[in-house]
C-alpha cells in the first residue's frame, strides 16, 4: 500500500509574494501532515510518496520530506498560478491509487484549504478535513479515529475507514528532524517529474467572482419609509435560529425549506 | 573508508571557498552549515574585498550578488562636536578589476556556497557541529552534530566555523581566551531610498562610499563605519568588550549617540531602521591567533582569528576566503598523498605565511593595539580636530596663529605628551610602513 502526503511549496518567512528558494519550505500543518503519514507508514510498513506540484525549486522540499523517512517523490510541472481545483485535479491523477492522502488543512500562504476537498471528490474518496486530533491504530491503516473542529468550539468524532483524504492542523504533531545521513542521501535520490501534459487537466472557464443573487420577497407597509426599514433596520433584535431534533431525512428536507424560504435556492 | 573525504565546518566565506578549492582539486567535500542557508546567521561592518576570488571563479564580479562598488573611501575622525574627513574617490574602483565593494552578507555567502555546490560539494544546513570524532589514538577522524545519526567520519576536517569556533577550542589550538582580544561589532540597517543615498554621498549608479569612524564611540574604544548599499546605508559601531563592560552602556546608546553627531545626522536623517545586528569580532590578528593545523584539522577565518583591524585597513572577507582556499587546496593535497598528518598540512601555514593573510598580519601587528589604545581613541581625535579647528576659523582683527603655535597647544590642550606623539607616531611608521 502507498500512503500519500501533498506537501505546498511557500515562503514560509511570511513574505508570500516572494519566491526566494533561501525561505522556501512548507507550512506546519504539512509537515504535520508528514508526521502522521511517516508513523502510520512504520507502523505497517507501507510507502509514503510525497508530492508537490510547482517548478524545479520545489523540489527542496520533496528532498527534505525524504531526509525525513518519505521513499519516494513526484513534482507535477505545473504553474502554480493555476487555482485550487486544477491542482487538485493533478494531484489527484498523481495519488488515486493511494491507500491515504495526507494534506496539511491550509498553506501558511494564505491558504484557504480548498485542495484536499478538491482532491477527495476529484477520486470520490471519503474526506476527513480540519482534523485537531489523530490516533492511528497500532499495525494497520485503519481505521483512523480523529477529532475535527467545528464551529463555536465544537467537535466532531470521525472514524476513518477506506481511502480517504485527511487534512489536519499544524498542532496535532511536530515534524521529525532528518538524520545527518538522511539529508545526504535525499540530495542524491531522484525525484519522478510529472509534466502537465502527462496529466489531463480541465480548466474550466473562469469569470470574476461575484455572489450568487438571490431572491427575496418584496417588503411591505403603507409608505416607502416602513419598506425601507424593513430591508435594511438592524436595530430590532433577529433570530439566532433553532433548534430541532429531526430524523436525517426530515433534518435536510427542513434545510432545503428554510434555503428555499430564505431565497438561497429557487 | 570515511564517509568523505572533506569536512568543511561553516558554509560563511572561509568554508565555502575551503569547499570549493578543494571540489575543484576532486575530493568530496561535505560543506555544513548550522543556519538554514548560508549567510543568515552571518553580518559584518565592511567592505568585500573579493580580488582574492580571482583564483577560484575567474568571473565572479560579473555574478557576485555586489550592492555597491566602493569607490569614495573616507576615514573620519569625530570629536564631541567637529569631524575631519580624509576623503578619496577614484571611480576607476567602479570598473574591472574592481577594487572594494558593499553587499549583504545573506546574498553574497549564500551566492558563494552555490559555487561549491557547482563545483561539486555538498552542502547541508540546519545542522550544528557539536565536536570532532576521534579514533582510539586521539586523531581527529570527523565531527559530531546535532543531528540523529548525525557523526560523519572524514580525513580532514576544516573548521570555518567563526570567531567563537568551538573546534578550535575542542582540538586545543586556541591556548586562553582573552575577552580584550575581542570587540563587539553592532550594526543598523537603515532604509533610504536609492535616490536620496546617491545625492547624499555624491555618488550614483551602483558606486559605493565606505566612511571608516574614530571616535564617536561615547568614549568606549572602538570605532564606528557607514557604508552604503544600493537603498539601504549601514551604520554601525565596534567597541573593544572590556571597556564596554566596564562602562556600562548599552551598544545601541552609543550607536544612537553617533547618528545625533552633527555630521552623520544629515547623512542618515529620515532613515528608517530594519534591521540591528551585532557579532564578536577578533581584533588582536597575530597576538590571538591559535595554531592552525592539527592531525586532520584545519582552521581558516575569524576561527583562525584572520581578520585585519588596522586602523585605515579593515579586512576580514577577503582573508577568510583566502585562507579558506588555502586550507581547501592544503586538505586536498593531503587527501591524495594518503596522508593528512599536521606534518603533511604544514603546508596551508606555509602558504599563509607567504601571501597576504600573514604577511600583512605581522607586518601590522602593532597596529590594533595602537588603534584601540586610550590615547588614539580619546586624545587624538580631539587633537587633530582642534587643529584644524584653528587653522581655519578665521578671527579678525587677530592674525592667524602659527602652525606651530596651534600644534603645541592643541597637544597640550589634549593631554599628549611630546613622548607619546613621538612614540605613537614611530610606532605607526614603523607598523604601516
Amino acid at each position: 500500500m502507498t500512503i500519500a502526503v501533498c506537501l505546498k511549496w511557500i515562503n514560509a518567512s511570511g513574505q508570500t509574494d516572494v519566491d526566494d528558494d533561501r525561505f522556501m519550505g512548507f507550512s506546519y500543518a504539512d509537515q504535520a501532515a508528514l508526521e502522521y503519514a511517516l508513523r502510520v507508514a512504520e507502523n505497517t510498513n507501507d510507502e509514503v510518496i510525497v508530492v508537490t506540484a510547482g517548478p524545479v525549486g520545489a523540489e527542496a522540499v520533496l528532498r527534505d520530506a525524504i531526509a525525513r523517512g518519505a521513499h519516494r517523490a513526484v513534482r507535477i510541472d505545473i504553474d502554480r498560478s493555476h487555482d485550487s481545483a486544477t491542482i487538485a485535479q493533478a494531484i489527484a491523477q498523481v495519488v488515486a491509487h493511494c491507500a491515504l492522502i495526507w494534506c496539511g488543512d491550509y498553506s501558511s500562504d494564505r491558504g484557504s484549504g480548498s485542495v484536499p476537498a478538491f482532491i477527495a471528490a476529484e477520486l470520490s474518496f471519503a474526506q476527513a478535513l480540519g482534523l485537531v486530533e489523530i490516533q492511528v491504530p497500532a499495525d494497520s491503516l485503519h481505521p483512523i479515529r480523529a477529532l475535527r473542529r467545528l464551529d463555536g468550539g465544537r467537535r466532531e468524532q470521525l472514524e476513518i475507514h477506506g481511502q480517504a483524504v485527511i487534512s489536519i492542523e499544524g498542532s496535532t504533531a511536530r515534524l521529525r528532524r532528518a538524520s545527518l545521513k538522511g539529508s545526504m542521501a535525499a540530495n542524491k535520490q531522484a525525484i519522478d517529474i510529472v509534466t502537465v501534459n502527462q496529466v489531463a487537466i480541465e480548466t474550466p472557464p473562469t469569470r470574476a467572482y461575484r455572489p450568487r443573487a438571490r431572491t427575496i420577497a418584496a417588503p411591505v407597509g403603507s409608505s416607502a419609509l416602513d419598506r425601507v426599514k424593513q430591508i435594511t433596520d438592524t436595530s430590532s433584535a433577529k433570530g439566532h435560529g433553532e433548534t430541532v431534533h429531526l430524523e436525517p431525512r426530515e433534518a435536510a428536507e427542513l434545510i432545503v425549506n428554510k434555503l428555499r424560504e430564505w431565497g438561497y435556492q429557487s | 573508508m570515511t564517509d568523505t573525504d572533506i569536512i568543511v565546518v561553516g558554509a560563511g566565506p572561509a568554508g565555502s571557498c575551503a569547499a570549493i578549492a578543494a571540489a575543484k582539486a576532486g575530493k568530496r567535500v561535505v560543506l555544513i552549515e548550522r543556519g538554514p542557508f548560508p549567510g543568515s546567521k552571518n553580518m559584518y561592518g565592511g567592505v568585500i574585498y573579493p580580488r582574492i576570488l580571482d583564483e577560484l571563479i575567474p568571473d565572479w564580479f560579473e555574478h557576485a550578488p555586489i550592492q555597491r562598488w566602493v569607490v569614495r573611501r573616507s576615514t573620519m575622525l569625530l570629536s564631541d562636536t567637529g569631524a575631519f574627513n580624509i576623503d578619496y574617490r577614484s571611480n576607476a574602483w567602479g570598473q574591472a578589476p574592481y577594487n572594494g565593494a558593499t553587499a549583504y552578507r545573506p546574498d553574497f555567502d549564500n551566492w558563494l556556497a552555490q559555487q561549491a555546490v557547482a563545483a561539486g560539494a555538498e552542502l547541508i544546513c540546519s545542522t550544528t557541529v557539536t565536536g570532532l570524532l576521534r579514533d582510539a589514538q586521539g586523531r581527529i577522524k570527523g565531527i559530531t552534530t546535532d543531528r540523529p545519526d548525525g557523526d560523519l567520519t572524514a580525513s580532514v576536517v576544516i573548521a570555518c566555523d567563526g570567531v567563537n569556533s568551538f573546534i578550535a577550542k575542542d582540538a586545543g589550538l586556541y591556548k586562553s581566551v582573552d575577552a580584550s582580544n575581542y570587540t563587539l561589532g553592532v550594526k543598523e540597517t537603515l532604509s533610504l531610498p536609492k535616490s536620496v543615498i546617491d545625492e547624499r554621498f555624491g555618488v550614483r549608479d551602483n558606486q559605493g562610499v565606505d566612511i571608516e569612524i574614530l571616535g564617536g564611540t561615547s568614549g568606549v574604544n572602538g570605532g564606528g563605519f557607514i557604508y552604503t548599499n544600493l537603498d539601504t546605508i549601514a551604520l554601525g559601531v565596534v567597541l573593544k568588550l572590556p571597556k564596554l563592560s566596564a562602562q556600562k552602556k548599552r551598544p545601541e546608546e552609543i550607536i544612537a549617540e553617533l547618528k545625533r553627531h552633527p555630521a552623520i545626522a544629515p547623512l542618515i536623517e529620515g532613515a528608517e531602521v530594519i534591521e540591528y545586528s551585532a557579532h564578536v569580532i577578533p581584533e588582536a590578528g597575530l597576538d590571538m591567533m591559535p595554531k592552525m593545523v592539527a592531525d586532520g584539522l584545519l582552521v581558516a577565518g575569524d576561527a583562525a582569528a584572520l581578520c585585519l583591524a588596522a586602523g585605515i585597513w579593515l579586512e576580514g572577507v577577503n582573508f577568510a576566503m583566502a585562507s579558506g582556499m588555502y586550507a581547501g587546496q592544503s586538505a586536498a593535497q593531503a587527501v591524495t598523498a594518503g596522508n593528512t598528518s599536521a606534518s603533511e598540512l604544514q603546508s596551508y601555514t606555509k602558504k599563509l605565511n607567504e601571501t597576504f593573510v600573514l604577511k600583512d598580519h605581522k607586518k601590522l601587528r602593532k597596529i590594533p593595539h595602537l588603534v584601540l589604545s586610550d590615547r588614539v581613541q580619546h586624545k587624538y581625535p580631539g587633537f587633530v580636530t582642534g587643529i584644524v579647528e584653528r587653522m581655519f576659523r578665521v578671527e579678525n582683527p587677530h592674525p592667524k596663529p602659527g602652525v606651530r603655535r596651534i600644534l603645541r597647544e592643541e597637544r597640550k590642550k589634549a593631554g599628549i605628551s611630546l613622548m607619546d606623539l613621538v612614540r605613537d607616531a614611530l610606532t605607526g611608521l614603523k607598523g604601516f610602513g
